[in-house]
């Protein structure tokens, strides 16, 4: 009896090693596929690590070439504000020149109304003193002068106010470089995390901190009003003794 | 009215637009800051500075952060304070005049703009 029940545990243990074998048939392709699919994934994801720790790398050249631009513009802006003051002052001197010939022009005229009554007394003069009246009035060619004098100084003052552009644009840049730092840290913490599991050390490249961190991301240089009008109806309206709701209305 | 000006900006650009516009203005007497806190370093030192205008995106200390200090200053807290800021999001104007700004002016300004601004201040005052 015992024998039999022996041969029948045989049979039972063989039986499962034939469904062992079938599902061994059915899935030693799949396991193969799975480890080629592993052989050629593998090399990939060298290639992408690679490539992260390249490119994080790189991050802060590229930080470092928007700071350079951005002092760039400010050295630029810095030296066409000093031309434009240098302008203004020239076109300051040179209008009050032509103020002090309006004024001694003025003189001039007062005394050339008592000359002129001396003349009469002659006769032969009446023809010269037609033809330098003629020529003697510069006043409306001075006034012209003032008025282009008065038109480049606004001119040259718009150019000025244009240069604002450079601080927000300086803002923008600096909102870039929080960017690309935040970037840089992610792709940083991705490659410490891939490299801890292949035991590997990751030398990272140290930023510093950027001067003047303090700037507004949605900073633009826009002509439009809108902005300032929004303040002026905040202001006007006295919002601290109004609430939110009626703030909100106000914008509706 | 005499008014002497502290211009606070981090941006030499900045400061150099706004006292030429106050210049043309007929503005002459004039201070300035690049932060706040060299903002607030000057106000305690010269008595005869009162107008303040402030940028608010500063290092070390903030526009914002400047309103507030003088607000809760013994005797700075009456000063006229006009902030000049790019930052123009409804949100932010409400956060400056909660700290009591007298008044906002959204870059980029021009003199008309400042000197509307400056005569509102000054009338209330």
């Amino acid at each position: 009896m015992k024998q039999l029940k022996n041969m029948t545990d045989l049979f039972d243990r063989l039986n499962d090693l034939k469904i062992a074998f079938s599902y061994g048939e059915k899935y030693i392709p799949i396991i193969q596929s799975i480890i080629d699919f592993m052989k050629e994934t593998v090399p990939l994801l060298e290639n992408i690590n690679s490539s992260i720790s390249d490119t994080t790398n790189k991050i802060p050249k590229a930080k470092d070439q928007i700071n350079n631009v951005s002092n760039a513009t400010e050295l630029a802006t810095t030296e066409i504000l000093d031309i434009v003051d240098s302008i203004s002052l020239e076109i300051e001197k040179v209008e009050n020149d032509a103020k002090a010939i309006l004024t001694k022009e003025e003189e001039k005229r007062k005394i050339w109304v008592q000359i002129k009554e001396i003349l009469k007394k002659n006769p032969e003069s009446e023809n010269l003193v037609q033809k330098y009246e003629e020529y003697h009035s510069v006043q409306p060619e001075i006034q012209k002068i003032l008025e282009v004098f008065n038109k480049t100084r606004n001119d040259v003052n718009n150019i000025a106010l244009s240069l604002q552009v450079q601080d927000i644009t300086s803002q923008q840049l600096a909102a870039v470089n929080h960017l690309i730092e935040s970037v840089r840290e992610k792709l940083t913490s991705l490659i410490l995390h891939l490299n801890e599991s292949e035991g590997k050390e990751v030398d990272l490249v140290k930023i510093s901190a950027p001067a003047g961190a303090a700037f507004d991301p949605d900073a633009e240089y826009t002509k439009s009003k809108e902005k300032q009008d929004v303040a002026d109806v905040l202001v006007n309206n006295n919002y601290t003794k109004t609430s939110q709701d009626e703030i909100d209305k106000l914008f509706s | 009215m005499d008014l002497k000006f502290l211009v606070v900006d981090d941006s030499v650009t900045m400061r150099r637009i706004v006292i030429n516009s106050l210049r043309s203005l007929g503005y002459n007497n004039f201070v300035e800051a690049g932060d706040g806190k060299e903002a607030l370093e000057k106000l305690t030192a010269d008595s005869e500075i009162n107008f303040v205008i402030t940028d608010w995106n500063m290092p070390v200390l903030s526009g914002l952060e400047l309103v507030k200090s003088i607000r809760s200053h013994e005797t700075l807290s009456k000063m006229a304070i006009l902030m000049v800021t790019t930052r123009g999001v409804k949100e932010d104007i409400i956060e400056a005049l909660q700290a009591r700004v007298n008044n906002y002016v959204v870059k980029p300004f021009t003199p008309q703009i400042l000197k509307e601004k400056i005569d509102q201040i000054i009338q209330v005052a």
